[in-house]
């Protein structure tokens, strides 16, 4: 086959293919996942999502189990975002041996509800002695941490008022609320923020109402030795609200999940799609070719590999060898060839009779060049179109496997996602912005796929178009 | 002549199970195997728990290991040759005789696979005979519709949605089903067979089991009759452009008559087929779908045995749904070679 021939031919097909409106639709969706795809980078908003998913320390800053940012514009209770402050307001004080270094953060807070920590990040080294308190709009200074450090050289460090002041911060609210339900509040359960945020008076660890206003939060480092330094502070509040899609319970940003799950889910079903339909034209067509003996050989192993019982089998075979990406497309591909076959040697059967098939073998062409010059060929517009059919399958296949947990740790799919969703108890705790996402994507996936397959379909049988 | 076809496809069959058999035994030899040592192991672990009472030097021990280890290693086989193992495995399990599980039990308490697969294969059968049957009229019914009217309203509509639903997971969205109507509008339960306490036995046991059996039954049919509407569709509108039903028409029989008279009986054989092989697809496709109900059949048997690591019980849960998937075509065969004459004489089609 020659170039123009196959521009022609191609632009034959598009003038059909054109005309129909739904794979049209599919081709714009198959476009916008390709766009999603190569514009990762600039849209990921946490760059190592893609290397780093499964590790804790990278996420830690998130806030955990959040609904997405515009959750907010159906509740009328305002929840806040999260927030970064790096902008510290800094003094030093020098009494000799002694420095006293002061960082004053500000932080507005306008939200109905708490942020879900106030974490101070940095470096630092040496042993200084650290306070980390917060001035509240009504004045109360609240003493979080007071601790002398030792940082070693040049160390990071981090101090969470969830982690580190839920004592703390429960003796400072003791004072407003009904001793006798102080008496019954276990520190350990409280979440610091929820009364550091809150109005002081009664019902304040009951039912706390917002204190809305200006915050400070204040580092004061005491110095005494001569190496002893911190840098780089910065206040995160982690929000209740964040993200595209929100946080789940590992604090991951789905959204992130999400986007990097797109080339993986084209790189299965594509990979697997193309290798399955290309194994299954070429073994149709050589069963048909040849006939006789080697045709009821063929027919008998195939017919074993149509009796067996895919994702079982795949399941498995996950099970017992835990496979690699690149594996497991393998294990379906070797499964999904089958597919095309029956179809293709039925017709591969019509071809062989045709009058040029004769000639060119009456002219001393070999069995290889009859069957990829003259009969394969042929079968190409039908490979696409099962091709097309078969991305979705694959790619439920893959999500099937992690989810049961035995998909590949290295990388991020829809379906791994959603598996850490079911075993964390999302579907229970209706926590949806975690739930629907991945699987919506599948669906998406899935419906781009089947939209161009049905669409050639129709060009290839017109008959079912109408009567 | 029918019953010489049947045998002939019911032979081949068996065939086709007893080379898969082997196959799977070859194929996960090794895991069997360690799994096999570790049962040995814990074994005799057991007989030393059992003679703790009598006093024993630590050389009478050793020597007391050794010999178990010895006889329990011939009593397996462990100790024959690779391909001998790997044919006795396959005889066993041929022979429905699957072994010990490691952890798992079944609601008697017992830890014999067999029993343990047995246990799931009834509740499989009823959740997804249940939705097949669903699944199937009302495919049927809207095929037709479908094909009596191609191109109209609801043609174009309900093909745009089998496109949409093509690639949905079944667990997906019965994911979503449980959220929404098991924790958000509590109107159904979130899965398992039976309430606990089960309620007393007759209409009320029956009733629960129903309750329980629908969300699961929902779910599967909301995705499956599409595929099956759109199928009957084709089927039928390629049939409804033969010369004889023109002709029919032409004769000025009446539309009904020529839809369900002429026309479905040619169309019935493709149908049954497809449809069946549709559904035996979607039952090995969909069986991870039983975890997400907590649903006791042989896809929540799957998830347990990975979870418990647990091989023994996942080979023969697997064996058992390759035979199952077995039967399944070879009936399907059975009933397209009935319903189409041409089949059984044994031409090519």
């Amino acid at each position: 086959m020659k170039f123009s021939d196959l521009k022609s031919s191609f632009q034959e097909f598009w003038s059909e293919f054109k005309r129909v409106r739904s794979g049209i639709f599919g081709l714009v969706l198959f476009g916008f996942f390709i766009f999603l795809m190569l514009f990762e980078p600039l849209l990921l908003p946490f760059e190592q999502a893609n290397d780093r998913w499964r590790d804790i320390t990278y996420w830690e800053d998130s806030p955990k189990g959040v609904p997405p940012v515009w959750a907010n514009w159906f509740s009328s209770s305002k929840k806040p975002t999260s927030s970064i402050i790096a902008d510290a307001q800094f003094s030093e004080q020098d009494l000799g041996s002694v420095k006293i270094k002061e960082w004053l953060f500000e932080y507005d807070f306008q939200a109905d509800e708490s942020p879900q920590d106030v974490i101070l990040k940095g470096q630092g080294s040496g042993t200084p002695m650290i306070v980390y308190s917060l001035i509240r709009p009504d004045g109360q200074e609240v003493t979080m941490v007071q601790q002398a450090f030792s940082l070693g050289s040049k160390n990071a460090f981090r101090l969470s008022a969830d982690k580190d002041a839920k004592k703390t911060v429960l003796d400072f609210v003791s004072g407003f609320e009904d001793p006798q339900v102080v008496r019954r509040t276990d520190a350990g359960r409280t979440l610091p923020t929820r009364f550091l945020f809150a109005q002081a008076k009664p019902g304040i660890i009951r039912s706390p109402e917002a204190l809305k206003g200006l915050y400070t939060i204040k580092v004061t480092a005491i110095m005494q030795g001569a190496n002893d330094s911190l840098s780089n502070l910065a206040i995160v509040l982690p929000g209740k609200v964040s993200g595209l899609l929100g946080t789940d319970s590992y604090k991951r940003d789905v959204w992130s999940g999400v986007l990097s799950g797109i080339k993986w889910a084209l790189l299965i079903g594509i990979l697997t799609a193309v290798v399955s339909v290309s194994v299954g034209v070429v073994y149709g067509v050589v069963s048909a070719y040849f006939g006789g003996l080697v045709d009821s050989v063929m027919n008998r192993i195939f017919e074993i590999f149509v009796s067996v019982p895919l994702l079982p089998v795949l399941i498995v075979m996950s099970a017992v060898f835990k496979p690699s990406i690149w594996t497991l497309i393998i294990m379906m591909a070797a499964f999904f060839w089958v597919g095309p076959v029956k179809t293709v040697r039925s017709m591969a059967m019509q071809i062989r009779e045709e009058t040029y098939i004769e000639a060119s073998r009456a002219l001393g062409a070999k069995n290889s060049r009859l069957i990829f010059k003259h009969m394969v060929p042929l079968l190409v517009p039908y490979s696409f179109a099962s091709m097309a059919l078969y991305i979705p399958g694959a790619i439920v296949y893959e999500a099937t496997v992690s989810l049961l947990g035995l998909g590949d740790a290295t990388i991020v799919t829809w379906g791994q996602i959603l598996s850490d969703a079911l075993s964390s108890g999302a579907v229970m705790n209706g926590l949806w912005w975690w739930v629907v996402p991945p699987g919506l994507a599948i669906a998406f996936m899935g419906m781009t796929f089947a939209f161009i397959g049905f669409a050639m379909d129709k060009i290839l049988h017109p008959k079912l178009r109408t009567r | 002549m029918f019953w010489k076809y049947a045998l002939k496809r019911i032979l081949n069959g068996i065939f086709i199970y007893i080379i898969l058999i082997f196959i799977f035994s070859a194929l996960f030899n090794v895991t069997m195997e360690r799994t096999a040592r570790a049962l040995v192991e814990e074994q005799i672990q057991s007989d030393l728990m059992a003679l703790r009472g009598s006093q024993m030097t630590p050389e009478q021990t050793r020597r007391f290991i050794e010999e178990r280890r010895e006889r329990y290693i011939q009593r397996y086989h462990l100790d024959k040759p690779v391909a001998e193992r790997v044919l006795r495995r396959a005889w066993d399990t041929l022979s429905f005789d699957y072994g010990k599980s490691t952890f798992i039990k079944n609601s008697a308490g017992e830890r014999d696979v067999t029993k343990i697969v047995f246990d799931a294969v009834p509740k499989t059968l009823l959740l997804f005979g249940t939705a097949i049957i669903i699944d199937i009229l009302l495919g049927l019914v809207l095929g037709i519709k479908k094909a009596q009217r191609p191109g109209k309203m609801l043609d174009k509509s309900t093909s745009v949605t089998t496109m949409v639903v093509f690639g949905l997971p079944s667990w997906w969205l019965g994911m979503l089903m449980i959220m929404f109507f098991a924790y958000t509008v509590k109107i159904f339960p979130s899965g398992g067979l039976i309430s606990t306490p089960p309620p007393e036995a007759g209409f009320a046991a029956f009733w629960d089991k129903l309750y329980h059996l629908l969300l699961p039954v929902i779910t599967l049919v909301v995705l499956g009759f599409w595929g099956r509407a759109f199928l009957t569709r084709n089927i039928v509108l390629g049939i409804l452009q033969e010369d004889y039903v023109m002709s029919a028409r032409a004769r000025g029989i009446p539309e009904r008559k020529v839809l369900y008279g002429h026309a479905m009986r040619t169309a019935a054989p493709p149908i049954v087929t497809m449809a069946l092989l549709a559904l035996l697809a979607s039952v090995s496709g969909n069986i991870v779908f039983e975890g997400i109900f907590s649903w006791p059949g042989m896809g929540n048997l799957y998830w347990t045995a990975i979870q418990q690591n647990d091989v023994p019980v996942l080979m023969g849960n697997l064996s058992m749904t390759t035979g199952l998937y077995i039967s399944g075509l070879v009936i399907l065969d059975l009933i397209y070679g009935f319903l189409d004459p041409r089949i059984k004489v044994g031409g090519k089609g």
